[in-house]
C-alpha cells in the first residue's frame, strides 16, 4: 500500500464513521477489527496487534 | 499599515489570502505585552493618473492586471517577459502589510528564477528541507521533503509576504517600459465586452476609466472582480479555527516547520511553529470548540499560550507580540477561471487551505501558466483557445492541490469526532509504529504535472522508460551549461531549467553532431512565424576542443534520468511543462504539437 492509498484509506473510514455518527462508532470499529482478524488469518500476528492497539491506554476504573 | 484594538473577522466562504491567514486588521494593542512593528518598511507610492480625455485613459490597454500581490506582480512580470506591456492595479499605497504567506516552494523558486527574481527570493529567505511532529511530549515524526545534490533550490524557503511583494515589485520597477503600476488605484465597476473590458477606477486624485482589451483578477480572497460578475466560490469550508501569532524572538533554533499536537503547554491543542527571517515567528494553534473567538484573539489570552509554548520549547529570550488574527481554512474554487476577457488567477480564482502551503504558491504558478499563453494571443501568436487551457489546467491543478490541502486541513483541524478520534489513534501508535507514520506528513505542495492536459503531445510507440512525462515539470539535474561567446576560461556549471528560453525550446539529447535537420527544419518555421523556438543539444561529453554547441551532462544523470535514448527531443513550454517528447522525433510530430497548441482552435473542452 502506498502512502497515498494509506491516506485514502483513512479518509475513507473517517468519513463512514462521521456519517454513521459517534453512538455507532464503537460497533463500528469492533466490526472493522473483526473483519479485520478475519482478512489476516493468522491468529499470532492478531493477537500482536491486540496488544499493540492496547499499548499505553490507560486501563478502566472499576469499582 | 492598519491600527485597530476590534478583533479581525472570522473569515468565511471567500476568506482570506490563503496560504495566509486573514489579512484583516489585526489586535495591535496588549495591557501586558508591548506590540512591536514587523521590522520592514513599506515605501509608499503615490497615485498617478494617466492623461484623459473625457474621463477616460486615452491610450487602451492591452492587458490589466487588478491585484498587486504575489500573484498580479508574477503576472505582470511574466507577460513583461514575453515584450506585453501590463498596467497593474493596486488599491494599497505599497506591498502588504501583516502575516499572510510565508512559505516560497521550490516551483515558485524555478518560476521566480526565470523572472529574474529568485536571488532576492534565496538571500532573505530561510530554506529548510523538513519538519518535526510531536504528540504531547514525544517526536512521532521527522519528515524531509524530497532533497539531494541535484536540485538547484532548497524544496522550501520562509520569508514574509511583504518581503516577496518587494522582491517582484523592485523585479518589475527595473522593467518600467513594460509595466506601469497604479497605486492607490480601486476598480469600483467592471463592464465586461465581447471585445474587452471597460474599467471604472477611484484614486485618492479622482476617478477614470480605461479599456482593457483583456483583464487579470489577481484581486485576492474577497476579489471585487470575481463579485462583480457575480461568480462564486464553491467547496468546503472548515469550522476549526486557529489563531495566528507572529512575534519577535532572537532564537538560533533551525528552519524547520514544528506541529505539536496536544502538548503539554497547551492541552488539546495543536501548535504549528515556523521561523522567518529577522528574527520573526509565526505560532498557530488551533482553538478548542468552546473557546469563543473573539476573546481569543485578546492579548491577555494570547500571549499566556505563546508563553508556555516557548517555555516549552526551551526558548528563554525575550519576545514581542507583531500581529494576532484568526483563521479558519477554506477549500473553494471557480469551476472556470476563464470567463471570456477576465481571467481570475491566485486567491480571486480558488482558496487552499493554509495547511500545505499551496495558496500562494498554486497562485504563483497560476501566474506563469496564464502569462505566457495570454501574451501569445495578445501578440497573435496563438489563437484565443490556448487561454481555455489556462482554465482546463489550472482548475484541474486547483482540485488536486484542494484534495490534498483538505487532507492535511482534516488532520490539522479535525472536522468531525471520526477525524478527530482516529487522529489520536495516529499520534498513539506512530512513535513505535513507522507504518503510520505517513499520516502524519503535512503533505506540502510540489509541483502538479497537467497530466490531462489538451496540449500534451502523447508519448508514442518509441517510449520513454523514465523522464518527465507531457505535461509534468522537469525534474533537477546540474550539467554543464552551454559555451557563450563571452564565455571565457571554465565551463559554466548550471541546472537543467537553466536551458530554457524564453519561448518554446527543445532539448535535443545528441551525440557528436553539430545539428539536428528536424529541429532547424521547426525552427525556421517557428521564426516564419515569430515565436521563439530554442534548440539546445544535450550531449554526454565535452566535444574535443573542450568547447561545446551544446550542454554537457557531466554528471551522467540526466540521459537516464530523462530516459533518453541518443537522438531523443524534449519540447518544453515556456512555463517549464513538457508539451511532448520524442526518441525519434520526426518534423511532422514536433509541428503538429506545436500547432495543436498555438494555432488551432480544437482544443477547447478537451478537459474538464
Amino acid at each position: 500500500m502506498t502512502d497515498g492509498e494509506l491516506d485514502a484509506i483513512y479518509t475513507r473510514l473517517c468519513q463512514v464513521m462521521t456519517t454513521l455518527g459517534e453512538p455507532a462508532a464503537t460497533l463500528f470499529l469492533a466490526r472493522f477489527a473483526l473483519l479485520a482478524i478475519a482478512h489476516i488469518d493468522d491468529s499470532q500476528a492478531a493477537r500482536r496487534l491486540i496488544d499493540d492497539a492496547a499499548e499505553a491506554l490507560p486501563p478502566a476504573a472499576h469499582d | 499599515m492598519p491600527h485597530s484594538v476590534s478583533p479581525s473577522p472570522i473569515p468565511t466562504d471567500a476568506g482570506p489570502a490563503s496560504g495566509s491567514p486573514s489579512p484583516d486588521i489585526p489586535i495591535r494593542a496588549s495591557r501586558t505585552r508591548e506590540f512591536r512593528p514587523y521590522p520592514f518598511r513599506a515605501a509608499v507610492h503615490a497615485a498617478p493618473i494617466p492623461t484623459l480625455r473625457d474621463g477616460v485613459e486615452i491610450s487602451g490597454h492591452p492587458v490589466v492586471v487588478v491585484g498587486g500581490g504575489p500573484v498580479g506582480l508574477t503576472t505582470a512580470l511574466g507577460l513583461a517577459r514575453h515584450d506585453v506591456p501590463v498596467v497593474l492595479i493596486e488599491a494599497d499605497d505599497g506591498v502588504c502589510a501583516g502575516s499572510r504567506a510565508i512559505c516560497i516552494s521550490r516551483r515558485s523558486l524555478e518560476i521566480f528564477d526565470r523572472l529574474g527574481a529568485a536571488a532576492g527570493f534565496l538571500d532573505i529567505g530561510l530554506p529548510w528541507t523538513g519538519g518535526r511532529s510531536f504528540y504531547r511530549d514525544t517526536e512521532v515524526l521527522h519528515f524531509r521533503m524530497p532533497h539531494d545534490e541535484l536540485q538547484k533550490h532548497p524544496p522550501m524557503v520562509n520569508l514574509a509576504q511583504y518581503h516577496i511583494e518587494q522582491i517582484l515589485l523592485e523585479t518589475a520597477e527595473r522593467d518600467t517600459s513594460h509595466i506601469d503600476i497604479r497605486w492607490q488605484t480601486r476598480v469600483t465597476s467592471i463592464e465586461a465586452r465581447a471585445d474587452g473590458v471597460m474599467l471604472t477606477l477611484s484614486t485618492p486624485d479622482g476617478a477614470y476609466r480605461m479599456h482593457a482589451d483583456w483583464v487579470v483578477a489577481a484581486d485576492g480572497g474577497r476579489s471585487f472582480v470575481r463579485e462583480s460578475l457575480g461568480l462564486a466560490l464553491r467547496g468546503t469550508s472548515y469550522q476549526g479555527r486557529y489563531v495566528i501569532v507572529d512575534i519577535l524572538l532572537d532564537s538560533d533554533r533551525p528552519t524547520e516547520r514544528l506541529a505539536y499536537f496536544d502538548p503539554p503547554c497547551n492541552p488539546g491543542s495543536t501548535v504549528l511553529v515556523h521561523k522567518q527571517p529577522h528574527g520573526v515567528w509565526r505560532i498557530d494553534y488551533q482553538l478548542r470548540e468552546d473557546e469563543d473567538s473573539d476573546a481569543a484573539v485578546l492579548p491577555g489570552n494570547v500571549n499566556p499560550r505563546v508563553e508556555s509554548l516557548l517555555e516549552m520549547m526551551g526558548e528563554r529570550s525575550d519576545w514581542s507580540p507583531v500581529w494576532i488574527s484568526l483563521y479558519r481554512a477554506n477549500a473553494l474554487t471557480l469551476d472556470r477561471y476563464r470567463h471570456g476577457r477576465v481571467l481570475f488567477a491566485g486567491d480571486a480564482a480558488h482558496l487552499m487551505p493554509i495547511f500545505g502551503v499551496r495558496g500562494a504558491n498554486s497562485g504563483i504558478d497560476d501566474a506563469d501558466n496564464l502569462a505566457w499563453k495570454l501574451a501569445y494571443v495578445v501578440r497573435g501568436l496563438a489563437g484565443e483557445p490556448l487561454l481555455d487551457t489556462y482554465s482546463d489546467e489550472r482548475v484541474a491543478a486547483a482540485r488536486e492541490n484542494l484534495e490534498h490541502g483538505a487532507k492535511s486541513t482534516e488532520f490539522m483541524a479535525p472536522p468531525s469526532f471520526a477525524f478527530d478520534l482516529m487522529r489520536t489513534a495516529v499520534l498513539g501508535l506512530a512513535a513505535r509504529h513507522p507504518a503510520v507514520r505517513a499520516l502524519i506528513n503535512p503533505r506540502q505542495t510540489s509541483a502538479i504535472t497537467y497530466t490531462r492536459s489538451p496540449l500534451n503531445a502523447p508519448d508514442g510507440v518509441d517510449a520513454f522508460d523514465a523522464g518527465p512525462k507531457p505535461g509534468a515539470v522537469l525534474p533537477a539535474c546540474p550539467l554543464t551549461l552551454p559555451a557563450t561567446p563571452g564565455d571565457a576560461g571554465a565551463p559554466r556549471i548550471g541546472h537543467v531549467t537553466d536551458l530554457l528560453g524564453s519561448g518554446f525550446t527543445a532539448l535535443w539529447f545528441c551525440g557528436d553532431e553539430a545539428t539536428s535537420p528536424v529541429l532547424d527544419m521547426v525552427q525556421a518555421t517557428m521564426r516564419e512565424r515569430g515565436i521563439p523556438f530554442t534548440v539546445v543539444p544535450v550531449r554526454r561529453r565535452m566535444s574535443s576542443s573542450g568547447r561545446c554547441s551544446g550542454a554537457v551532462d557531466h554528471t551522467g544523470h540526466l540521459f537516464p534520468m530523462f530516459g533518453a535514448r541518443p537522438g531523443a527531443v524534449y519540447v518544453v513550454r515556456p512555463d517549464g511543462h513538457v508539451l511532448g517528447r520524442w526518441q525519434h522525433p520526426d518534423v511532422g510530430s514536433i509541428q503538429a504539437a506545436l500547432d495543436r497548441a498555438l494555432v488551432h482552435g480544437s482544443i477547447q473542452g478537451a478537459l474538464s
